[in-house]
């Protein structure tokens, strides 16, 4: 067993660490200092040497996207600090901020010198009460102690930050929906261009970082980028905080350097498939990331060779499926998931996912057709970067793996109208199905119900 | 300085194209003739790319684009459906999306037939569906007004109504609500659709999902006859299609005319157009014999002409008559007559501003205002009185024009414009001080500045100004010194015609002064000599003489003077003592126990003509269908009259007389010079209150008949606007009532209790149920009135009527 590596998890096992008082005691803001030294160039310099790439899921390299927010447009510039995590077994955000906050907070002050912005917004998913509440406090304790507030540990820089609480949608975490959502619109996608960087949050230039991503950047002050570069490999540099959920003995968030092998996160860290089960399938990047399977283990955790496998690396999040798991209801589930998130606004998205989740129900209920497994087929096709924003990219991910790589289970489906690994016969899966499909069902009309007695 | 963008050359299905950078891919290949199929592209609205349904293939690139959102670059090699197999396989995908949530209830439903959904399902799409689970249902439909109703079913989610709502009207009733498949249209608890706009949204909704109340069920487009009109409700010059269906109006629809009205009408040019199918129309013409009695039209002319020999005629007018019509009376009135007294206006702005507008053409046009970096309205509230100006403010504001309104109450401009209130009459005072250039540190500085540095400014100036006799020319000197354009705009359709052909007392056809003999005589080339040089009498003037029984003989064309008239008193008395009174119009109305001959005359839509516009555009309109019964185009009708008097105008058919027209009208040169004190009587605004009125887009005027669910939509009953520092002073309540006295006369009214009306004003709509605000004025639109609060007065008429009729004092 490789020795952990805890960067962004350093303080985890200490006691206290969420508050301000051990968090300076532990070296925090120690960054923020030497940031403030230099000068907002330098900054974006540094981290661009460090080669920190975007935790959102894109793995867009940050210090390039610092520097991509122009200065001197005679308008605002904002920081929004995207917390409203909601992607599928992703979980890293939320113990981050529960956990140690001020490091992610020190990170977006960072991240605001560097862009010179004045004003930041923390984005704060509409479910995470208890983090919400940690926020409220922690950016209460950094105004007290002049690490927000006007001129900022004497260096002049002024920085306000405003928590916003989401309302509760998945399409929130996508940066234009967000925005929308941020300025009181509803939360859908917007046209680009224009980018965010250049018009963003009310037509200002706008730089939005993940929490995971900024909490990298105060170590990257205090260490040095070649520091950073020393973990993980060329293209991929630092630490990665993995979600591990679903069949394993150990969830959790477990901290590794990028392209540590998915073995060793899923058997080592997380303990090895629950009841030492044989894994069938899992995410490398949460829901949004085609599935790889046990052939895929030895897969460098990155973003290229997660890559090369045939999937993403995307928010880290790994959901572990077992051999006792049927693939069609796992992704029937995802895929209610999509249709219950979709905000409405394109075509393949809406009616897409609100179709294949009432095929694969069929199926999964017994009641499928040998042309449903072809029609699917082609809904992936027609559904693929076919929507305005990537979120019908994502549903259609679990969809179309599962339907490479467990295609066996779907026949046996169609063909016996059972379901071949849970054994369960046409009747239970009927009534399965039945209860499962019922707030499928039932989901979308409430909205219409709630509609219709408000107007 | 806007400058032009430069021109990309691109190909589309191999076909090259030169346009503007910026251009949309979907509008190059509609200059290509290739069309794209699409929802919720709309030209006139932001693109939005929400229905996915304009896919194509741009060379080099793995995912399919939205043309509807993409931006032509150099070089760039696109393929539509047409040249490529992946393109048409998206389109036909995502019309399979589409329609799997999609009723099949074509068959009932009122867009079947002409239906976006259904030609591109036929075009483009699947031959069938391969969705075989349950489709989404709702309640259907629900009335979002007495005007739209909203089947959610048949909705696409394209978003052209609510953009439409966003972008262009501003009045932003209707949302998307809740997500995914669930997402829909609707409207916040209690409200309703009360835009004058909403019936846009009809129009453009790709499918049957928003319906007219007035339309549902009625026709199929196979069942009725259509023909290109303008609409004759105001002086906007929309561009229309009216459809009939066994002879009678069943719908108005918009037509595209980015000169004017884009693509848009309001919900009054929409919904009202059933007067002329009402019960009072009449036909036939009538005689007063024992009582009014049917006869030939031969017959009635003969006794006019009869009564009229060596008589003293004169003509009023309405604002209905098409340019035709105006220009035949101008001529009938002083070559078979001999008289000047005639006149179409209800106020009367008079001056050099009038002038210009009679001589010349498009000035202004949409256009102008549209790209203009800043915009003076000055005495009009555009939403009420040429509702598509108002949407082209809104277009131009946001294009980054500032816009600045100049009145005695805030207009609907108000979140896009700032507004300088101030007190009726007293217009022309905030004008004087913009051209000093405003005091220090005053608001007026600011908007003097910024109207001086704007690119391209306009002044556009409504009826209102007439209420000072100098205001009008004062908002001519401010444009000439901004160097910015300058338009009258009068409300009515066939204002501008009527003084372009000088029905007017002091000017003949194309502005020329009768006064002046070198404009005379431009006149006399064509008319012969005429029989006076003196300015006749105006409107007011004809009605005090008539009063007077200086008058023996008036033709009232398309006019009711006891409801048109600012002086109601007046009216009755005049009615009572001008001993002939022959009435041309569609109906009798009040005017049937005054009428001596009833002449009946053609609705617009029955008959071939013009109209002009605000601008100075003539437009042409034609007949969707015969003259009703008898009735006559207007211009017939006066040519009928000559010949009976024995002076024939000359002119056979339509095209002889457009023939002269054109002679006559050509745009003149009009010579600088400063402006004399004309029009009636000297502005009454000193008093306890300043009363002022102008009617409402939606009112009891006579080209509403009939028009019940707009009115449900939108009508609104009288009452009276009080700013809150008044009110406090007077004891006044929002919501209480309150007794409006004037010396004409008193009504008791509800009372609104506003900062949106000019402190010491007081506004009440001049035509509203429970009001005719006449009553209540002496000649002007303005009166000085006292108020007194009416303790639970009208407590019980709130029941019943809603509001206490007026009681006449005089």
């Amino acid at each position: 067993m490789s020795e952990p590596v805890r960067i962004l998890t350093g303080r985890w096992r200490e006691p206290d660490t969420v508050w301000i008082d051990r968090y300076l005691e532990t070296g925090g803001y120690e960054g923020l200092r030497r940031a403030l030294a230099m000068s907002p160039q330098e900054v974006i310099e540094v981290v661009k040497a460090s080669g920190l790439r975007g935790r959102g899921g894109a793995g867009f390299p940050t210090g390039v996207k610092w520097s991509f927010v122009p200065q001197d447009t005679g308008k605002p510039t904002y920081l929004v600090v995207n917390f409203d995590e909601s992607e599928p077994g992703t979980f890293n955000n939320r113990e981050l901020v529960e956990r140690d906050p001020h490091q992610f907070l020190e990170g977006a002050i960072i991240a605001a010198y560097a862009v010179q912005s004045h004003t930041a917004f923390i984005y704060c998913r509409g479910e995470f009460l208890w983090p919400g509440r940690i926020l409220e406090r922690v950016v209460a304790e950094a105004y007290d102690r002049g690490f927000l507030g006007r001129d900022i540990l004497g260096s002049g820089y002024d920085l306000e930050v405003v928590i916003h609480r989401g309302a509760g949608a998945y399409i929130c975490g996508e940066e234009t929906a967000l925005l929308s959502s941020l300025e009181g619109y509803r939360g859908q996608p917007r046209l680009r261009p224009p980018f965010p960087a250049v018009e963003g949050l009310y037509a200002s230039p706008t730089l939005i970082n993940n929490v995971e991503t900024l909490s990298n950047v105060p170590h990257i002050l205090v260490n040095g980028p070649e520091w950073f570069r020393g973990f993980g490999p060329e293209k991929s540099p630092g630490t990665k905080l993995f979600s591990v959920s679903g069949k394993v003995e150990r969830p959790g968030n477990y901290e590794a350097p990028m392209g540590t092998p998915a073995r060793v996160v899923i058997e080592e860290m997380a303990g090895g498939v629950l009841g030492g089960k044989r894994l069938k399938a899992w995410t490398p990047g949460g829901s949004s990331t085609p599935f790889l399977t046990a052939e895929h283990l030895d897969v460098g955790l990155d973003f290229e060779s997660i890559q090369a496998a045939g999937s993403l690396l995307g928010t880290g999040a790994i959901m572990v499926c077992d051999e006792t798991d049927c693939m069609v209801e796992v992704t029937r589930r995802l895929l209610q998931f999509y249709a219950h998130e979709s905000c409405g606004k394109c075509t393949p998205c809406r009616e897409g996912t609100w179709w294949v989740v009432r095929v694969l129900g069929r199926i999964e209920a017994g009641a499928g057709r040998p042309e449903d497994l072809p029609l699917l087929d082609d809904q992936c096709t027609n559904m693929l970067f076919r929507g305005f924003c990537a979120l019908v990219d994502g549903a259609v991910s679990p969809m179309s793996s599962s339907l490479a790589y467990f295609r066996d289970e779907y026949e046996a489906h169609v063909r016996e109208h059972r379901c071949p690994v849970t054994g369960r016969g046409p009747g239970l899966v009927a009534e399965q199905g039945a209860r499962e499909e019922a707030p499928a069902a039932t989901t979308v009309p409430s909205w219409a119900d709630l509609a219709e007695e408000l107007g | 300085m806007s400058v032009e963008p430069e021109p990309v050359t691109l190909t589309i299905d191999g076909k090259e194209v030169t346009v503007p950078t910026g251009t949309l891919v979907i509008r190059a290949a509609e200059q290509l003739g290739i069309e794209i199929p699409r929802f919720c592209d709309h030209p006139f609205l932001d693109p939005v790319g929400a229905c996915r349904q304009c896919y194509v293939e741009i060379e080099g690139q793995r995912k399919l684009f939205t043309a509807c959102t993409t931006e032509v670059a150099a070089g760039m090699v696109v393929h539509t459906q047409n040249t490529s197999e992946l393109a048409h396989e998206g389109q036909v995908a995502n019309l399979e999306f589409l329609l799997i949530n999609h009723p099949l209830d074509c068959p009932i439903c009122d867009r079947g037939g002409e239906c976006p959904l259904q030609d591109q399902t036929m075009a483009f799409g699947p031959g069938e569906s391969r969705y075989i689970e349950p489709k989404r249902v709702y309640r259907k439909p629900i009335p979002l007004s007495p005007l739209v109703l909203l089947d959610r079913e048949r909705c696409v989610l394209c978003a052209r109504c609510t953009r439409f709502c966003d972008q262009i009207s501003g009045d932003r009733f209707i949302e998307m609500f809740a997500r995914g498949a669930g997402q829909q249209v609707a409207i916040a608890a209690g409200e309703d659709f009360r835009s004058p706009f909403s019936g846009n949204t009809i129009q453009i909704c790709p499918v049957g999902a928003l319906t007219a109340s007035t339309y549902r069920f009625v026709a199929r487009p196979f069942d009725v006859h259509v023909a290109d009109g303008i609409c004759g409700h105001c002086s906007a010059g929309c561009n229309v299609r009216v459809d009939v269906r066994r002879g009678e109006v069943v719908r108005v629809l918009a037509r595209d005319n980015a000169e004017v009205n884009d693509a848009w009408i309001c919900d009054k040019g929409r919904f009202a157009f059933r007067a002329a199918d009402g019960p009072g129309r009449v036909t036939t013409p009538l005689i007063r014999e024992r009582g009014l009695e049917p006869a030939s039209f031969d017959e009635v002319l003969g006794r006019v002409a009869e009564w009229s020999r060596g008589a003293r005629v004169a003509f009023l007018t309405g604002g209905r008559l098409a340019d035709e019509d105006a220009f035949a009376l101008s001529k009938l009135a002083r070559v078979a007559f001999g008289t000047n007294d005639l006149d179409h206006r209800r106020a009367f702005h008079g001056g050099l501003a009038e002038e210009l507008e009679a001589a010349s053409a498009l000035r202004v046009t949409y256009r102008d205002v549209e790209r203009a970096g800043a915009i003076l309205v000055v005495g009009l509230d555009a939403e009420q009185e040429v509702p598509i100006l108002h949407l082209r403010i809104r277009k131009a504001a946001r294009r980054g024009a500032r816009v600045f309104v100049v009145h005695s109450r805030e207009t609907r401009l108000s979140d896009v414009a700032e507004h300088l209130l101030c007190r009726p009459g007293q217009e022309g005072a905030v004008l004087e001080r913009l051209i000093e250039g405003g005091a220090a540190g005053s608001d007026e500085e600011r908007v003097a500045r910024a109207l001086r540095t704007a690119e391209g400014a306009v002044v556009l100036a409504g009826s209102l100004l007439a209420e000072h006799p100098l205001a009008t020319d004062v908002a001519l000197r401010l444009s000439r010194r901004l160097g910015a354009g300058f338009a009258l705009v009068p409300r009515r359709a066939g204002d501008r015609g009527a003084l372009r052909a000088g029905v007017h007392p002091a000017l003949l056809p194309g502005g020329r002064r009768l006064a002046v003999a070198s404009e005379r005589a431009e006149v006399e080339a064509v008319w012969g000599e005429l029989r006076s040089s003196e300015p006749g009498r105006n409107g007011r003037e004809i009605l005090e003489a008539c009063a007077r029984r200086e008058i023996d003989v008036l033709f009232l064309v398309g006019v009711d003077p006891l409801r048109d008239v600012p002086d109601a008193a007046l009216a009755r008395r005049a009615l009572e003592n001008v001993p002939v009174k022959v009435v041309q119009s569609l109906e009798l109305g009040e005017l049937e126990p005054y009428a001596d001959a009833f002449l009946p005359a053609a609705a617009l839509h029955e008959r071939e003509g013009h109209l002009t516009t605000w601008e100075g555009r003539s437009q042409r309109t034609r007949p969707v269908r015969a003259p009703a019964g008898l009735s006559r185009p207007d211009w017939e009708i006066f040519a009928g009259l000559a010949e009976a008097v024995g002076a024939p105008l000359g002119f056979g058919s339509v095209e002889e007389l457009r023939e002269e027209m054109e002679a006559l009208l050509a745009p003149r040169e009009v010579s600088e010079r400063p402006t004399a004190w004309v029009g009636a009587g000297v502005p009454q605004w000193l008093d306890e209150v300043t009363l002022f009125t102008y009617p409402l887009l939606v009112d009891e005027g006579r080209l509403s008949e009939g028009a019940s669910e707009l009115k449900a939509a939108l009508e609104e009953p009288a009452f009276v606007e009080v700013h809150p520092e008044d009110a406090e002073r007077l004891h006044l309540a929002d919501g209480g009532w309150a007794r409006v006295r004037t010396g004409a006369g008193e009504a008791t009214l509800p009372v609104r209790v506003s900062s949106r009306v000019a402190q010491g004003s007081v506004f009440v709509p001049f035509n509203q149920p429970g009001l005719e605000a006449n009553r209540l004025l002496s000649g002007r639109f303005t009166a000085a009135a006292t108020l007194e609060a009416v303790p639970g007065g009208g407590e019980g008429a709130r029941g019943g009527e809603g509001i206490a009729g007026p009681e006449a004092k005089t």
